[in-house]
């Protein structure tokens, strides 16, 4: 896939404030998770590829283009969904996106047929013709992402976009989030605190920690790898026992709360076994999976990087 | 039969062409100005005026009207500066009670909802923001201003003949001049205040105050140091002598007093400030409002 | 429904509690006894969390029934608020403070003498891990450490009651996890911390107990797991990723508790509907044992408190427009 983000030693600076430090490296994935604590520089970053101030030095290239010299360009190119409450008041949603997409250059019975598309791709229906104020915050962010996705841009910049939302506005957003990341014409960077979201939508992420990159991997590659650690959660019969046999094969295991069982696969040893084992005593497996290295783990391991070098990975110390 | 699928798709077709995209602004402003019957009906009311001064003109050319009517044609006001200039400046006032109706949200409600990262994260600059929201007050004013003015004017040439009209020729150039000049002063303070107070009531007293206080300040300044210095702080008296200036009335010396207090009479000549001094001071009143919005005018806050 | 047989003296107690504003309706005839340990309120944007929350805390006093909590009726404030800390999804500070101003104008109110408003208030600090900022002014946080200075201040005069509303709210994911175990172990002190949250997940993993709203009722109340089990017109999900998946299928419909078997489009897995979900457990240790099928995972489909909201809420109260 061809980048879509190139940091070349982009530094910025505000007064004395060094924000963004020295960033370096390429995203390249269909939907990149932009992640890291409350002051990395995250929304910095994320000005900087909206050109709302030049870097520092260095520079970042989208799609190619020096966001320095091509910013106007640039930005028609790109859909920006803000984290904060944002909407031009008095105005009916149709009137809001359609302004939208006329002022990226769209002329207007143009802009008002895809002003309709975005909404009724987003699902506001009857809702539109009603003011933005009025709108619950579930809403609102349905004609945010409208907003952002009116013009058709290549990049969406997506910031916390499930905020605030409950469950299944949530589930709505995220599906709607990856289905344009599925039609393979956008490609997307998200960033939020959730990390359930970006291991949901996204196949690459970047971390940021102090104004530096503290990781950027891609998730699908993490995900194929490593089959040897199984998580079992069971019910029924003598779990202990059953723990017990599973190290008579000769795997590393370990019990964990009340249902579950951690155990390393040796060679030679089949997921059949197991199965053979829990059959002889009765017991449920009510929940098998491999234990790969899950979003959480790479995201601890990139804020612990820096201090000592060594990773901490395996109980996931309570994150999801 | 065929299946047609909603999924997300670019934008292919033609754009507009880049110059002309800050008028879209005005274009969407002036529909929802318009849709306040309050509004449109004092827009309305501005056009009497213009509409007496039409038939003012009109009564002091035809004869027949006149002999009608039994008015003495030398109690009718000559239609030149003087005329003109009055125009000008009742038209003034009245673009500036549209000014207080319609400026203080033009900034001031997008700043509160956080609009300006969705204007700005478009091919859409600062500075066209900026001329896009003063668009709409041009548009506005220039209709209730120099339009009417210029259309006054060519009625009186129409009426009067080509000599007229080339030896007053001089006179259509003022009266866009300083209609103009009105308009940018008053829709860059309005933007300024818009930018600055969140609440439209607060915004629309400042507007008012911003005339009114210092206009009452130089007058005291003035009555207390018989001088009129004070009009330099005044955009109102400001604009009065620039006016006055355009139409070729300005004089500098407005007047003497007679100073009594028991030493003897000594006169104090009073001097208006020069008229090069009053087009400074506004040109320098319309630079602080744009360095006013281009710091509230931004996609984000910093704080320090 | 879980039981609750302990005194009410130790327990938050609503009895035919309602509140209508007007016409409109707050919550209607709630009976819920909250115990020690966390309990995390769920529901839709306008299903009565917050006003049960208010109700609570005495900010509203319902039109109908009797709320008490430990004991004391929230029309008590003076008795209430010793015992209760109380943090609100509204991120507003009264302008120029500091942080740890913040807290101990608060504390102050009290009627704590000065050398304890210090100490507690290092404590609460301490306890979110804000002792460093709190020096600075509350206008150049982050919304993270606004977030925590508002928990610091709930918790601060050491209350046995915590109300909080959407308090993980614009956390990052390490302080997310910090402020659970923070929870959690004033959970084990014995404390009751009644939360609301949007995030499914993160509720499932922490809480010890959930009550579910929608349109002002309490849908469902207790264990997660053990809701589910209750939840009897949906049978069991569950998806099983082997290679041959239509083996399998084929296999399981010989057994009338099997309802539904369908394969998964990518053709490498099975999603099993049961009536039985321990029968179907025992019976696919055989069955893989005796087709030798490489299984990948096997995962319940529907026995998390995201299912049990699709099942109460949303298929209930159809679609949220």
């Amino acid at each position: 896939m061809n980048p879509v983000i190139e940091l070349n030693g982009l530094s910025v600076t505000f007064g004395r404030r060094a924000i963004l430090k020295d960033l370096s490296g390429t995203v390249k994935g269909r939907a990149v998770g932009l992640l890291g604590p409350n002051g990395a520089g995250k929304t910095t970053l994320i000005h900087t590829l909206l050109g709302f101030h030049p870097p520092s030095s260095g520079t970042v290239r989208i799609f190619g283009e020096d966001i320095a010299t091509n910013a106007r360009r640039l930005r028609a190119e790109v859909g920006y969904m803000p984290e904060r409450d944002s909407f031009i008041a008095k105005m009916s949603c149709v009137r809001f996106v359609r302004l939208m997409a006329e002022l990226c250059g769209i002329p207007s019975e143009a802009a008002l047929e895809r002003a309709h598309e975005a909404l009724f791709y987003v699902g506001l229906g009857e809702a539109r013709y009603r003011s933005v104020d009025t709108y619950s915050l579930g809403m609102k962010q349905l004609a945010k992402l409208a907003q952002a996705i009116v013009h058709g841009p290549r990049l969406l910049i997506l910031d916390e976009p499930t905020n605030g939302l409950d469950p299944p506005t949530r589930a709505r957003m995220i599906r709607l989030i990856q289905e344009i990341r599925d039609s393979g014409r956008a490609r997307i960077l998200l960033s939020s605190h959730l990390l359930r979201d970006v291991e949901e939508c996204c196949d690459e992420i970047l971390v940021l920690k102090d104004g530096r990159i503290a990781a950027n991997c891609n998730l699908d590659e993490e995900r194929k790898a490593n089959r040897k650690f199984i998580e079992l959660e069971t019910r029924g019969g003598d779990r202990t026992a059953f723990a017990e046999a599973i190290g008579g094969l000769g795997c590393e295991y370990a019990l964990a709360g009340e249902r579950r069982i951690k155990l390393v696969m040796q060679d030679g040893v089949e997921i059949d076994d197991l199965y053979r084992l829990a059959y002889e005593r009765q017991v449920q497996i009510r929940r098998l999976n491999y234990k790969r290295d899950s979003l959480e783990d790479i995201f601890l391991k990139a804020m612990e990087g820096d201090e000592n070098g060594a990773a901490r990975g395996g109980e996931g110390h309570g994150l999801i | 039969m065929a299946l047609f699928e909603n999924s997300y798709r670019p934008y292919e077709g033609g754009l507009t062409p880049e110059w002309a995209r800050f008028l879209v602004l005005p274009r969407y402003a002036l529909r929802d100005v318009f849709g306040s019957k309050f509004f449109t009906a004092v827009f309305c009311l501005c056009f009497i005026y213009p509409l007496v001064s039409a038939i003012l003109v009109y009564l002091r050319h035809n004869s027949n009207a006149i002999a009608i009517m039994q008015i003495d044609v030398r109690e009718l006001l000559p239609i030149g500066a003087s005329f003109f200039q009055f125009f000008v400046e009742v038209q003034g006032w009245l673009a500036f009670i549209l000014t207080v109706l319609v400026g203080p949200v033009l900034v001031s409600r997008d700043l509160t909802n956080n609009a300006l990262p969705l204007y700005l994260c478009r091919p859409f600059s600062r500075a066209e923001y900026v001329l896009g929201k003063m668009t709409v007050l041009v548009i506005l004013l220039s209709l209730v201003t120099w339009a009417p003015g210029l259309l006054l004017f060519l009625l009186q040439a129409y009426l009067e003949g080509a000599g007229w009209f080339a030896s007053n020729a001089w006179m259509a150039g003022a009266i866009f001049v300083g209609s103009m000049t009105w308009i940018v002063l008053l829709s860059l303070l309005a933007l300024a205040i818009s930018a600055w107070v969140r609440w439209r009531v607060v915004a629309g007293a400042a507007l008012l105050g911003m005339f009114f206080i210092p206009s009452a300040l130089g007058g005291v300044v003035n009555q207390l140091f018989f001088t009129r210095m004070g009009n330099l702080i005044s955009p109102a008296a400001l604009m009065g002598s620039i006016w006055r200036g355009l139409f070729g009335h300005f004089r500098r010396e407005v007047g003497s007093y007679e100073d009594a207090w028991g030493r003897g009479f000594v006169e104090v000549v009073i001097r208006e400030p020069p008229l090069w001094a009053s087009w400074l001071v506004v040109a320098l009143i319309c630079l602080a409002c744009l360095w006013l919005l281009s710091r509230k005018v931004r996609a984000y806050e910093v704080i320090k | 429904m879980t039981t609750r047989t302990t005194n009410a003296e130790r327990m938050i107690v609503f009895e035919g509690v309602s509140k209508f504003y007007g016409e409109i309706l707050g919550v209607n005839r709630i009976n819920l006894a909250i115990a020690p340990g966390i309990t995390s309120l769920v529901g839709p944007n306008g299903s009565g969390k917050t006003t049960l929350m208010n109700l609570m805390t005495g900010l509203l006093r319902p039109t109908r029934g009797t709320i008490s909590v430990l004991g004391t009726s929230p029309h008590d404030p003076e008795k209430l608020f010793r015992k209760v800390g109380y943090c609100s999804q509204f991120d507003s500070f009264p302008p120029g403070m500091t942080g740890r101003e913040f807290i101990e104008f608060y504390l102050s109110v009290h009627g704590y003498t000065r050398g304890e408003v210090r100490d507690l208030t290092q404590a609460a600090l301490e306890r979110v891990s804000m002792q460093d900022a709190a020096g600075r002014k509350v206008a150049g946080y982050s919304k993270g450490m606004r977030q925590r200075i508002r928990l610091a201040q709930s918790l601060a005069h050491n209350p046995s009651v915590l109300i909080l509303d959407e308090p993980l709210n614009g956390l990052d994911p390490m302080a997310r996890a910090e402020i659970i175990r923070l929870f959690q172990s004033l959970a084990a002190e014995g404390l009751y911390l009644v939360i609301s949250s949007h995030i499914l997940h993160e509720v499932d993993m922490m809480s010890d107990s959930v009550v579910l709203m929608h349109n002002g009722y309490v849908v469902a109340e207790g264990d997660v797991h053990g809701v589910r089990g209750e939840i009897e017109e949906h049978p069991m999900q569950i998806l099983v990723r082997c290679d041959r998946p239509q083996v399998l299928a084929a296999r399981l419909f010989e057994h009338e508790h099997t309802i539904e078997a369908r394969i998964h489009d990518d053709r490498r897995g099975l999603f099993v509907r049961t009536r039985r979900p321990d029968d179907f457990y025992l019976l696919l240790n055989r069955l893989v044992t005796e087709n030798n099928l490489k299984v990948e995972s096997v995962a319940p489909a529907d026995d998390d408190l995201n299912a049990v909201y699709q099942y109460l809420i949303v298929s209930e109260g159809g679609r949220v427009s």
